[in-house]
């Protein structure tokens, strides 16, 4: 990535939730009286049962859907008054069916689409079409037709042309599902790298071993409000699995096997084994 | 064993009365319309419909569209779909304007100007024919409207299968009908990704007719994987098996669905033939 552009994304704004209330047409209310902050460069995994508000809660960030009562504050700015289009500068949201999102007749055409609408073009926009496929390891296929790929790789390049956008806040809704390990691992450095270039990232998932190793923070969603909120090792230590459990979740297998061995929380494959490593120091 | 929650107690389904609730059917079996209209036999509605339709073309000058109007406005009002129709009518009105004014300003021929300033001359004969050609749009969209407002999909598919349509038939027009609200609500999702990634739909109009383009892709290409994926889900389900299918609900198709479809089908036919005999008009 260029200094200019790695410039550009560092400026990723505090993001705040102020009792956010939304209810859609027909009377479903799917958010409840919601707070919530993200600090900028935050990585953030939110969690929950089907239904808990989770897609809901990050289309009021780009200002797809605007609270029925409450605010959405970034920076303090009330995002209310901003246009979609111009907060897609700011925010760049990967949705959960890809099949929604992709519109154009190649992988080129459909990673330009995003960056061209914030007024991107020649070497800049070639360059970030490569660094976004590189990504997500779809180099090779930059004549495709999108609906001629498979859907975990629809899914990807769906990620890749908001990664183009190069937005201070990347949105992730659900990005790994559908994708096998080696797909898992492509969205985790996804993640990584989004972070290490100081930028927000929050990704709505079901996968809690993925929640557990790719962030450093888990959100708990429960009928529209937060239910549980920190570090993975606070949110999936032991005293918290009657209520992950009434969320319909279950905590990731390192933290159990943790627990049951009395090593204290160890949400991670890394934190159990450094943890057994610790019990067992002349075997390390 | 465990009984999953899905298999239904067959101790409480036998004691309530009529169909029982919780059967495991799909809601479409144990739900009931009510109402005149409402309960009338889908092809019965289709064929009032059509009978409509007809009039409000075939018979000349107002009286076609007047007289179904009253139709309507009963039946409407009857079924409680007053408030449906109104919606259909609001969505109908750029038209309707349109057709107002280009014919107010421009009709051939009209030669009785209301009034003259400078080139606007809009004429007396333009603003009947534009009111008239308005009220025969208005009126046939709603014709159409209230059998669809008042018909549930499944209701007509099933019936439509039950008079021998055969099941490939019946899947196209389900398909076909019901490809309507799917697509409006793909068109909302997909408009609302774009903006996500900085499309300006809003403002100028040339603004919104470029935003079409990159629209068009995802509604036809997901809507053909749509039907393409629900044909192999319904073919995985044994949709094409061999031998007769029971159908778990049948929209009823009484002795007063048989009259009121025979007098709509001869009333239509009368029409027809007045009108080409010349007699109308
Ligand atoms: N367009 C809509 N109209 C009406 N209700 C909706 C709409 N979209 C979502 N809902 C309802 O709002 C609630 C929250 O939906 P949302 O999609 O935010 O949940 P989610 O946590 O993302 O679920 P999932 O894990 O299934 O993606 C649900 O009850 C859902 O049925
Ligand atoms: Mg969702």
């Amino acid at each position: 990535m260029s200094a200019a552009t790695a410039a550009r994304t560092t400026a990723a704004p505090t993001i705040e939730f102020e009792g956010v209330s939304f209810a859609y047409p027909d009377g479903t209310q799917a958010l409840d009286g919601l707070d919530l902050r993200i600090e900028p460069g935050e990585t953030v995994a939110i969690v929950g049962q089907n239904g808990s508000g989770k897609s809901t809660l990050v289309k009021h960030l780009n200002g797809l859907l605007r609270p029925t009562a409450g605010r959405v504050l970034m920076d303090g700015e009330d995002v209310r008054a901003v246009h979609v289009a111009r907060l897609a500068a700011r925010v760049g949201l990967a949705f959960q069916n890809p099949d929604r999102q992709l519109c154009a007749g190649s992988v080129k055409a459909e990673i330009e689409f995003g960056p061209r609408n914030l007024g991107i073009r020649g070497a800049e926009l070639d360059e970030r079409v490569k660094a976004a496929l590189d990504a997500v390891g779809l180099a090779g296929e930059v004549d495709t037709n999108p609906y001629d790929m498979g859907y975990s790789r629809r899914k990807l390049l769906a990620i890749a042309s908001v990664l183009a956008m190069l937005t201070p806040i990347l949105i992730l809704d659900e990005p790994t599902t559908g994708q096998d390990a080696r797909g898992v691992a492509r969205v985790g450095s996804v993640v990584a790298a989004a972070a290490a270039a100081g930028r927000t990232v929050i990704a709505v998932s079901h996968d809690m071993r993925f929640a557990a190793e790719c962030f450093g923070r888990v959100v708990v969603m429960r009928d529209g409000s937060v239910a549980l909120d920190g570090a993975p090792a606070e949110v999936f230590a032991e005293p918290h699995w009657p209520e992950l459990r009434a969320a319909n979740l279950e905590p990731p297998l390192p933290a159990v096997a943790g627990a049951r061995l009395g090593l204290g929380s160890t949400p991670t494959d890394a934190t159990l084994v450094a943890a057994l490593v610790e019990l067992a120091p002349e075997r390390g | 064993m465990e009984r999953s929650p899905l298999v239904p107690d067959p101790g409480s389904a036998a004691s309530s009365p009529g169909l029982p609730r919780n059967l495991g059917l799909p809601e479409y079996v144990t739900r009931r319309p009510s109402g005149f209209y409402r309960t009338l036999n889908p092809a019965t509605k289709l064929a009032i419909a059509a009978l409509e339709v007809v009039t409000v073309f075939l018979v000349p000058g107002w009286l076609g569209p007047i007289a179904v109007l009253l139709v309507l406005a009963v039946v409407a009002a009857a079924s409680h779909t007053a408030r449906a129709l109104a919606v259909i009518g609001l969505a109908a009105s750029p038209l309707v304007i349109s057709i107002m004014v280009v014919n107010l300003f421009i009709l051939p021929g009209a030669v009785d100007p209301i009034f003259r300033a400078g080139p606007i001359a809009p004429t007396w004969s333009g603003l009947w024919f534009g009111l008239l050609t308005s009220t025969r749009l208005l009126v046939f969209s709603s014709a159409v409207a209230l059998a669809y407002v008042t018909t549930p999909v499944d209701d007509l598919l099933a019936d439509m299968s039950r008079r021998g349509l055969g099941r490939r038939g019946v899947f196209v027009v389900g398909a076909a009908v019901q490809m309507v609200p799917r697509t409006i609500e793909r068109v909302g999702e997909i408009m609302d990704a774009q903006r996500a990634r900085g499309m300006d739909t809003e403002g100028r109009i040339w603004r919104r007719a470029r935003a079409i383009v990159p629209l068009a892709a995802p509604v036809v290409f997901g809507a053909l994987t749509e039907v393409e994926e629900r044909t192999m889900a319904l073919e995985a389900r044994a949709f094409t098996a061999p031998g007769r299918q029971t159908q778990l609900r049948v929209p009823a198709d009484r002795s007063r669905d048989r009259a009121l479809r025979w007098a709509a089908l001869l009333a239509l036919a009368g029409v027809v033939v007045l009108r080409l005999s010349g007699r109308v008009g």
